[in-house]
C-alpha cells in the first residue's frame, strides 16, 4: 500500500506547476473552483511529515518546483529574495559566488529539498546552533491564501518591526495555512575556515561535556552526539586521513568506553583564531577525561552526520521510500540528552526494535531512527519513548514512517492544551476558512 | 464613562490597592514614551498575578470594555496609549524572576521585570540577555516582547523574537494559553512568533521564558572618524564584505557628534564629519584577528583617525557618548521629531543625501544617529515650536523621511514599533490585502477587537486624527533613558 500522502499525489484530480506568483494564485483559485483540497509539494522529501491529510473533497496538487528562481541577491545587504520551489543546493551555489550562504544545513538538500519546503517544515541541520533555524533567517514572505488573497509580510531589510511577523507562522505549518511563493532571506558570509573534533563519549559523558562547552566561551557551530556514529571509526572515510596519533585500536577501545556514542564538534570562523579555539575545546574535553581528536579534511563527515538525522530517507534519491523505518524527533532541554537516550534504548529493547539516536546535542533536538520488527513494535517504541520524553517536559513528533504506523500512533502526540488547539483552529479558520490546505495534516486535526 | 459595576468587579479582584480610579492618578498614565499622544484611561488595573490579569480580562469581556496593556511606558510609538473608555493593565507589579536554569541557559520571568535586571540576575553565571534597547535600565521585558525590541547589538545577536522561547498569554477572552516552550520547536504553529512584536494587540503576557547567552570572551571597540557619513558607510560595507559580523556598528553625523560631545564629553572629535563606532565580540582569538582587519579596513576606506577603546572604562565612555545623543539634542534645538526607518545598508549614502536635500528645502536641521550595520536610521528633525509654522514643517519632513525609507525598499520602523504613531503610514509599506491578512490573524486571537484597539493596523477612526509635536518623556528629559 502506498503511503497516504504519496497516494494523494498520485490520485490528485489536478496538478498545477506555477512558475510565477500570478500563476500560483491562479492555481489556488482553480483548485478552489474545482472544489478540491490542496496539497503543496516541493521535492517531496518531507511529504510524509505530519498526520495523514484527510477530507471529503478530491485533491489538487500544487507543485512548486517551477517556482525555482533566485529573484534578487543583494550581496552588500546580505539579503536574497527567492522563489519557494528553488532547490536549496542551487540557491547555495549561486550565493557562494559572492562568498555568502543561507546559513541552514538541513538533511535532504542533496536530493533537491526546496527552500520553501525546508521553511514550511521548519527543517534544520547541525549548524542551527550557530545561526538559528530558517525561521530566524526568513525576513519576508509572499503567500497565497486559499481564497486567492496574496499577502506579504516582513520586508527586504533585516531589521523591521512593521506589522505582524507572519513569517514565523508559515514556518513549520506544513502547507496547512497558505501557499508560500516567495521568501526574502538574511544571508551570512561563508565561514573562512572550519575545524572538526571527534570525541568518543557515552550519553552521560556527552551530556556533561556539552553543558560545559555551552558554558565556555568556545562558541561551537555544531555540537552533535550520535550513537552509533553515522560514520564508524573503521570506515575508510575516517581512517583514510593523515591525522597523527590515530589507530584503530584506540578508536575501538574508546568507542566501547563511550558505549558506542560519539560527539562531533565543529568550529567555524576566521582562520586566524581557530587553532586557539580548538585548543580551548580540547581542554574542556580533557577536563571530562575525554579524548578529542581532530577530524579535519573529511568533507564527507559533516554530510554523513547531518543526513543521519533523516534516516536512510536522506540518502535515497526516490520519493520518501524509506519503507520500514520510523524517524521520530524529540525536543528537550540540552541537559536531558542522557535521559532521552536512555529512554529510547529502554523503549527499543522492550519492543524488540533497533534504534539509533542522532542528537543536535547543543540544541536539545534528538532524532531516533527505528528499524526492524513491524510497525506495531515501532509504534510501541514511539509511545513509550514519548511518554518518557513528555514526562521530562519535552515532546516527540513522528516524521517519516512506514505506512502501517498510521493509526497505531499519532504522529503529533497529545496537544499540550485544549486552549492551544482552540487558538490554532481559530488561526487556521481565519486564514483557510474552507479548510482546503492539507486538512488533517497538522496538530489537532487541522 | 465606565460602568460602576466594572469598577466594583475590578475592586473585588484587585483590591483598592490594585485599582486606580482617581482622575489625577489615572492621568499619570495618559502617555507612554511618545508623549505627543495623550489619553486618560477610564481605569488603571495593577495586577499582581496571572490570575489577576485573567480575571480583569474576563471582567472587561463581561462589560464590553477594551483593554490596553502597558509595561514601563517607555515605548516610542504610542503603543501603550490608553483607551479613554478602557482599562489600562499596568504590568509593573509582576516583576518576579521565577526560575533561572543556568545549565540550559534559560530564565523564566514575569513581564514587569526590567531588561537590565535579567542580565543582572544571571551575571554570576557568566550569562546575559542579549537584546539591549537603549532604555534597558527601565523598560520591561513584557514591553520588549510586545515591540520585538532590538538595540545596538542586534546586528549580531538578533531581536527579542530570537530570544523568547515561550510565554503564558491571557487571551482577549480571558482564557490562558501557553505558547512556545522551554524547548525548541514544540509541536504546533509558531504562535509565539506571531505574538512577539504584536504590540499588545493579541493578549496580555503574564510569564516569559527567555534564552540566555554566554558572555563573550572578548569585546573590542573602536571609534573611527570620517569626512562624511557616506565615507563611513563605505567602511561599513567593506567590513561586511570582508565577512566580519560586528556585534554593533553605530554612526553619528557631525551635528549629532557636536551635541553628544557637549553633553557627555566622551572624546569624540567635533570637527569630524562622521563617527563610526564598531564593536566586535566573541572568542578572544577570533575577535583579535577580526579587529585588526576592521582597523585596516577603516583606514583603507579613508578614516581620518581611529581611537581604540579597549579598557572597560573607555568603552563605557564611548557608549555613554553615543547614548547621550538623544538627551543632547536639547542643546541644538528646543524641539525635535525622531524617525525609526530602515533602509537597505547599501543605499545609505544615497538616502542621507536625499535627507540633506529635503532638510535644506524645508529650511530645517536634521541630525543623524543610526545603527549603521542594519540600516536603521534615527534622523532627528530639529525645530523650535516657538516659531510659527516650524513645528508643522518639521513634522511633515519627519513623515516624509519615514516614507523615503519605504521608497528605498526599507521599513517604517526598525525597533520603535507602529503603535498609533505610524499606523496610518502602514499603507505606504503594505497593500490592502497584506494588511487584511494581518487583520485576519489579529481577529483569530481577538475576534471582538478588544485588545489594544486602533493600534498597528490603520483604521478610518484612527487615521483621521493627527498627532501633535514630539514631547520628551520625563525620563528622557532627565537623561535616564533615551530612544536611539
Amino acid at each position: 500500500m502506498m503511503h497516504p500522502e504519496a497516494g494523494t499525489v498520485a490520485e490528485a484530480q489536478a496538478s498545477y506547476r506555477p512558475a510565477e506568483l500570478a500563476g500560483a494564485r491562479e492555481a489556488v483559485l482553480a483548485a478552489r473552483q474545482a472544489d478540491t483540497n490542496v496539497l503543496v509539494r516541493g521535492s517531496g522529501s518531507k511529504l510524509r511529515w505530519g498526520a495523514r491529510p484527510a477530507g471529503e473533497r478530491p485533491w489538487s496538487v500544487i507543485d512548486t518546483r517551477a517556482l525555482n528562481r533566485l529573484i534578487h541577491h543583494e550581496p552588500g545587504d546580505m539579503t536574497a529574495t527567492v522563489q519557494a520551489g528553488m532547490p536549496l543546493h542551487e540557491l547555495q551555489e549561486q550565493l557562494a559566488v559572492a562568498g555568502q550562504e543561507l546559513a541552514v544545513d538541513p538533511p535532504r538538500a542533496a536530493r533537491g529539498a526546496t527552500v520553501g519546503g525546508v521553511y514550511v517544515a521548519n527543517d534544520a541541520g547541525p549548524r542551527r546552533l550557530a545561526y538559528g533555524g530558517i525561521r530566524d533567517l526568513v525576513i519576508g514572505t509572499t503567500v497565497v491564501l486559499a481564497d486567492g488573497t496574496v499577502g506579504r509580510s516582513g520586508g527586504t531589510v533585516i531589521k523591521n518591526v512593521a506589522g505582524y511577523d507572519l513569517n514565523r507562522l508559515w514556518c513549520g505549518s506544513l502547507g496547512t495555512l497558505a501557499l508560500v511563493v516567495e521568501m526574502t532571506v538574511r544571508l551570512h558570509p561563508r565561514p573562512e575556515a572550519s575545524r572538526t573534533v571527534l570525541i568518543p563519549a557515552s550519553a552521560g559523558d556527552a551530556t556533561a561535556f556539552v553543558l560545559d562547552v555551552l558554558a565556555s566561551p568556545v562558541e561551537c557551530a555544531l555540537l552533535e552526539w550520535s550513537a552509533p556514529a553515522p560514520t564508524q571509526p573503521q570506515d575508510p572515510l575516517i581512517m583514510n586521513t593523515n591525522r597523527p596519533h590515530r589507530s584503530i585500536s584506540v578508536h575501538d577501545q574508546r568507542g566501547q568506553a563511550g558505549g558506542g556514542g560519539w560527539l562531533l564538534v565543529g568550529l567555524e570562523g576566521r582562520a586566524a583564531g581557530l587553532d586557539a579555539r580548538v585548543d580551548q575545546l580540547v581542554d574542556v574535553a580533557r577536563r571530562h577525561d575525554l579524548a578529542a581528536e581532530p577530524a579535519d579534511g573529511e568533507d564527507g563527515l559533516w554530510d554523513a552526520w547531518r543526513e543521519a538525522h533523516a534516516g536512510t530517507a536522506g540518502d535515497d534519491g526516490a520519493e520518501g521510500e524509506a519503507e520500514g523505518e520510523t524517524v521520530a524527533r524529540a525536543a528537550t532541554l540540552p541537559s536531558q540528552l542522557a535521559d532521552v537516550a536512555g529512554g529510547l534504548h529502554r523503549a527499543a529493547d522492550a519492543s524488540g526494535v533497533e534504534a539509533r539516536l542522532h542528537s543536535h546535542a547543543g540544541l536539545g533536538l534528538h532524532d531516533a531512527i527505528i528499524t526492524g520488527a513491524d510497525p506495531a513494535a515501532h509504534a510501541a517504541t514511539v509511545t513509550a519513548w514519548r511518554e518518557h520524553v513528555c514526562a521530562l517536559g519535552g515532546s516527540v513528533v513522528v516524521r517519516d514512517r512506514p505506512d502501517g504506523l498510521d493509526g497505531l500512533v499519532d504522529p503529533w502526540g497529545e496537544p499540550r492544551s485544549a486552549q492551544l488547539v482552540k487558538l490554532s483552529r481559530s488561526v487556521k479558520r481565519a486564514l483557510d476558512p474552507e479548510g482546503r490546505f492539507a486538512p488533517g495534516r497538522f496538530l489537532g486535526g487541522l | 464613562m465606565v460602568k460602576s459595576e466594572l469598577q466594583r468587579d475590578l475592586l473585588d479582584i484587585l483590591g483598592a490597592d490594585g485599582l486606580v480610579t482617581e482622575w489625577a492618578q489615572r492621568r499619570t498614565y495618559e502617555a507612554d514614551g511618545l508623549a505627543a499622544y495623550r489619553s486618560v484611561p477610564a481605569l488603571v488595573a495593577l495586577p499582581s498575578s496571572a490570575d489577576d490579569v485573567a480575571a480583569v480580562m474576563r471582567a472587561c469581556v463581561r462589560h464590553g470594555v477594551p483593554v490596553v496593556p502597558r509595561g514601563a511606558g517607555t515605548g516610542l510609538s504610542a503603543g501603550a496609549l490608553p483607551h479613554p473608555e478602557g482599562v489600562l493593565i499596568v504590568m509593573s507589579r509582576m516583576h518576579r524572576i521565577l526560575d533561572i536554569d543556568p545549565v540550559n541557559q534559560r530564565i523564566v520571568v514575569e513581564p514587569g521585570v526590567t531588561n537590565a535586571a535579567i542580565s543582572r540576575a544571571v551575571s554570576e553565571h557568566d550569562l546575559y540577555y542579549a537584546p539591549d534597547p537603549s532604555s534597558q535600565i527601565v523598560c520591561s521585558i513584557g514591553g520588549n516582547l510586545a515591540e520585538n525590541s532590538g538595540g545596538a547589538h542586534c546586528l549580531k545577536y538578533g531581536f527579542t523574537t530570537h530570544h523568547v522561547l515561550g510565554c503564558e498569554l491571557v487571551l482577549p477572552d480571558g482564557e490562558t494559553v501557553e505558547l512556545g516552550s522551554s524547548t525548541l520547536d514544540p509541536p504546533g504553529y509558531d504562535l509565539r512568533g506571531v505574538l512577539v512584536g504584536s504590540e499588545g494587540t493579541l493578549g496580555v503576557v503574564t510569564k516569559i521564558t527567555l534564552r540566555l547567552l554566554r558572555r563573550p570572551e572578548a569585546v573590542r571597540t573602536l571609534v573611527a572618524d570620517f569626512e562624511s557619513p557616506a565615507a563611513a558607510g563605505v567602511a561599513v560595507s567593506a567590513i561586511v564584505a570582508a565577512g566580519i559580523v560586528p556585534a554593533a556598528v553605530e554612526m553619528m553625523d557631525n551635528l549629532a557628534i557636536q551635541a553628544c560631545e557637549e553633553d557627555a564629553a566622551a572624546g569624540f572629535d567635533v570637527s569630524s564629519g562622521a563617527a563610526l563606532i564598531v564593536e566586535l565580540d566573541g572568542p578572544a582569538a577570533e575577535c583579535d584577528a577580526a579587529f585588526a582587519e576592521t582597523v585596516a579596513l577603516c583606514q583603507e576606506s579613508g578614516s581620518t583617525a581611529i581611537r581604540v577603546a579597549d579598557d572597560p572604562q573607555e568603552r563605557a565612555l564611548v557608549w555613554k557618548g553615543r547614548k547621550a545623543a538623544f538627551a543632547a539634542m536639547g542643546r541644538l534645538a528646543p524641539d525635535y521629531f525622531v524617525q525609526d526607518g530602515v533602509i537597505p545598508r547599501t543605499r545609505l549614502g544615497e538616502c542621507l543625501a536625499r535627507i540633506a536635500e529635503m532638510a535644506a528645502e524645508a529650511d530645517l536641521r536634521v541630525a543623524n544617529v543610526f545603527h549603521a550595520g542594519d540600516g536603521n536610521l534615527h534622523p532627528l528633525v530639529l525645530y523650535d515650536s516657538a516659531n510659527p509654522g516650524e513645528g508643522e514643517r518639521a513634522e511633515s519632513l519627519s513623515a516624509r523621511i519615514a516614507e523615503l525609507c519605504v521608497e528605498f525598499g526599507g521599513s517604517l520602523s526598525g525597533e520603535h514599533g507602529i503603535g498609533v504613531d505610524k499606523a496610518c503610514s502602514m499603507p505606504t509599506m503594505f497593500g490592502a490585502d497584506d494588511l487584511a491578512v494581518m487583520d485576519r490573524v489579529r481577529a483569530a486571537f481577538d475576534p471582538a477587537g478588544r485588545c489594544n484597539p486602533d493600534k498597528v493596523l490603520p483604521t478610518p477612526r484612527l487615521c483621521g486624527e493627527k498627532p501633535g509635536p514630539y514631547r520628551p518623556h520625563p525620563l528622557e528629559a532627565a537623561g535616564v533613558i533615551e530612544r536611539l
